[in-house]
């Protein structure tokens, strides 16, 4: 665990203000780190990725003794040295060969982690064609049923969609809309809850790929692909999944940007808006009824009560 | 002349945007993410990988495209074309915890007590002897103490050899000094929380009994809380001293009866009944 800081001048302090929590929160950063051993495709791999989400990660080239899996201390702390809640671990071992470690923080401590090998990998620079521009949000294609019903799958989707989301924006800029990560699942479940992967055989497929949008004779464009790299085929390893409690803490959503309850208003079946005016209690005593002889107001009788009151003030 | 045919070639011209799935996709269109739980053709997939793979991808591209572009869009001038995204829709966990509440500082919880509300007030207030605007503290406010005047006046039944200005001015370091000194105590009860005194208490008293005598022998810590934990209440004997007696109940009645000899004082009354509810 860091020591708490105190900042001796105005920049540090701004700096250690923007680290603090917020109601709604920046961009997550990244970290690339090296194992204590790793190959070329999973240099290549690390630096490919790191590419992808690029204004905010951090490559890092040398190599750390770092097993998350059997002790998180050191990632913890790396992570909070860079103020950084998302990592990639490379490493390379006869055991787990060309091995990719993807992770996220909350509150400065390991949250999940699933181990991926690369069993094929073709580099962005392999692939000849246009890139996309740095800083672009990208498009997410998830492909297989397993993504529904495998929690190994799920929490790898999230965690990908998490990865690559980049900032929480309101409104998109269309042409902005450069590239997609497509993310396949192939293989048969065993067990659906099983926090190890189960899955015989099972692959999943990264790919990305640029848009081109051509005219459609519509509103919407024709899309049409074209590969951009990186690829992989990765296989699931280990995993750990986060604490029942402290993912609901994680995932809690502040009051303020829950949407607030709009009262009165109504969309019925037909589609329609109905609304509700709540008026006052109606004054009964007022209402006109039924005209009779017996019920009729005797306008003399005021008339009467009027001059007696009168009379008295004379005297 | 038959425009549907005219449409129809129009059409033609371009490839279609149209994607046939059997179950249809799901988006997040706030992350721009579409999933497609349709079964995968495994034979494709092992013989010719990558080109099933692009072509896969495309189609669900396409319709996801096509969603995107069924959102409310607005042109803007020297941006483009610009879509409002719905919020999004996957639970995807938080970096760190949401912000804790700052804890009130003392005036603050006080306030809530009594009912006070912050009403804001103009920074600038009318000055009617110079005639102007000046602000309401601060450099050349109107709550300045007259020490940076050149003239002081001497109040009645003063010292006529004492020195007004160094007593306004030792009077105004004694409000600072005053208030960075209940600036920090806001500041430490905010961290250690404003029970930190009665809950240390507790723990020294139950600490004192962990001896075996407990805590008989034990010599007393200076500034120690007396021991309340275990003592017997005794009551005074039903016939006794009469002096003493009739001396507790007018005590008791010296203390309701305040000085003014009012019964009841209302106003600490009323606060007292505050603070219970």
């Amino acid at each position: 665990m860091l020591k708490t800081i105190k900042p001796k001048n105005a920049r540090a302090k701004r700096i250690l203000k923007k680290r603090e929590p917020k109601v709604e929160e920046n961009a997550k950063t990244a970290i690339f780190v090296r194992g204590s051993t790793t190959s070329q495709v999973v240099n290549d791999a690390l630096s490919d990725l790191c590419c992808l989400r690029r204004s905010n990660s951090i490559n890092f080239t040398k190599k750390n003794n770092i097993h998350p899996f059997d002790d998180d201390t050191s990632m913890n702390f790396f992570c909070a040295k860079n103020d950084a809640s998302l990592f990639v671990i490379g490493s390379h071992s006869k055991k787990r060969p060309h091995n990719l470690i993807f992770g996220r923080m909350f509150d400065g401590q390991v949250l999940d982690m699933i181990e991926v090998g690369i069993e094929k990998a073709i580099t962005m620079s392999e692939i000849k064609s246009q890139k996309c521009s740095v800083g672009m949000k990208p498009l997410f294609i998830f492909n297989g049923d397993l993504f529904e019903t495998s929690q190994v799958h799920k929490t790898f989707k999230n965690m990908m969609l998490d990865f690559f989301r980049g900032q929480t924006l309101e409104s998109i800029n269309i042409s902005g809309l450069e590239y997609v990560i497509s993310i396949t699942a192939t293989g048969s479940i065993v067990d659906s809850d099983s926090t190890t992967p189960s899955t015989s055989d099972g692959k999943i497929f990264f790919r990305v790929y640029t848009i081109q949008m051509t005219k459609s004779g519509q509103k919407a464009p024709r899309v049409e692909l074209e590969e951009m790299g990186p690829s992989y085929d990765f296989k699931l390893r280990r995993t750990k999944f986060a604490k029942e409690e402290v993912y609901k803490i994680a995932t809690k959503v502040p009051k303020t940007l829950k949407p607030k309850k709009v009262k009165n208003i109504d969309v019925n079946e037909i589609g329609d808006k109905v609304g509700h005016i709540h008026l006052g209690r109606q004054d009964l005593s007022k209402l006109q009824t039924r005209k009779m002889k017996g019920l009729k107001r005797i306008p003399e009788d005021d008339d009467q009560t009027e001059d007696w009151s009168h009379k008295k003030r004379k005297v | 002349m038959d425009v549907s045919a005219q449409l129809e070639v129009q059409k033609s011209k371009y490839k279609s945007i149209n994607v046939e799935k059997q179950v249809p996709l799901q988006f997040d269109l706030g992350l721009l993410a579409g999933f497609d739980i349709n079964a995968l053709e495994e034979n494709k997939l092992k013989t010719e990988t990558d080109n099933y793979l692009k072509s896969y991808t495309r189609d669900g591209t396409q319709l996801l495209i096509n969603e995107i572009f069924q959102l409310p869009l607005t042109s803007i001038q020297d941006v483009g074309v610009v879509t409002e995204l719905p919020k999004i829709v996957t639970a995807i966990p938080r970096e760190k915890p949401l912000p804790k509440p700052k804890p009130p500082t003392r005036w603050e919880r006080f306030a809530k007590l009594k009912g006070i509300k912050k009403n804001k007030k103009s920074k600038l207030i009318y000055d009617e002897a110079k005639g102007e605007w000046v602000p309401r503290w601060g450099y050349k406010g109107a709550n300045d103490d007259g020490s940076n005047e050149w003239l002081v006046p001497v109040p009645d039944n003063a010292d006529p050899f004492e020195d007004q200005f160094s007593k306004l001015r030792e009077a105004k370091k004694g409000r600072i000094s005053k208030n960075e000194a209940r600036r920090r105590r806001n500041i430490e009860e905010a961290e250690t929380g404003a029970n930190k005194k009665t809950e240390l208490r507790q723990q020294i008293s139950v600490a004192k009994t962990a001896t075996a005598s407990l805590g008989k022998f034990d010599k007393p810590i200076k500034g120690e809380p007396s021991n309340t934990k275990g003592v017997k209440r005794k009551f005074e004997p039903n016939l006794g001293d009469v002096q003493k007696e009739k001396e507790t109940r007018l005590n008791i009645l010296n203390k309701i009866i305040d000085k003014k000899g009012e019964i009841v004082n209302v106003r600490k009354a009323i606060a007292k009944n505050n603070q219970q509810n």
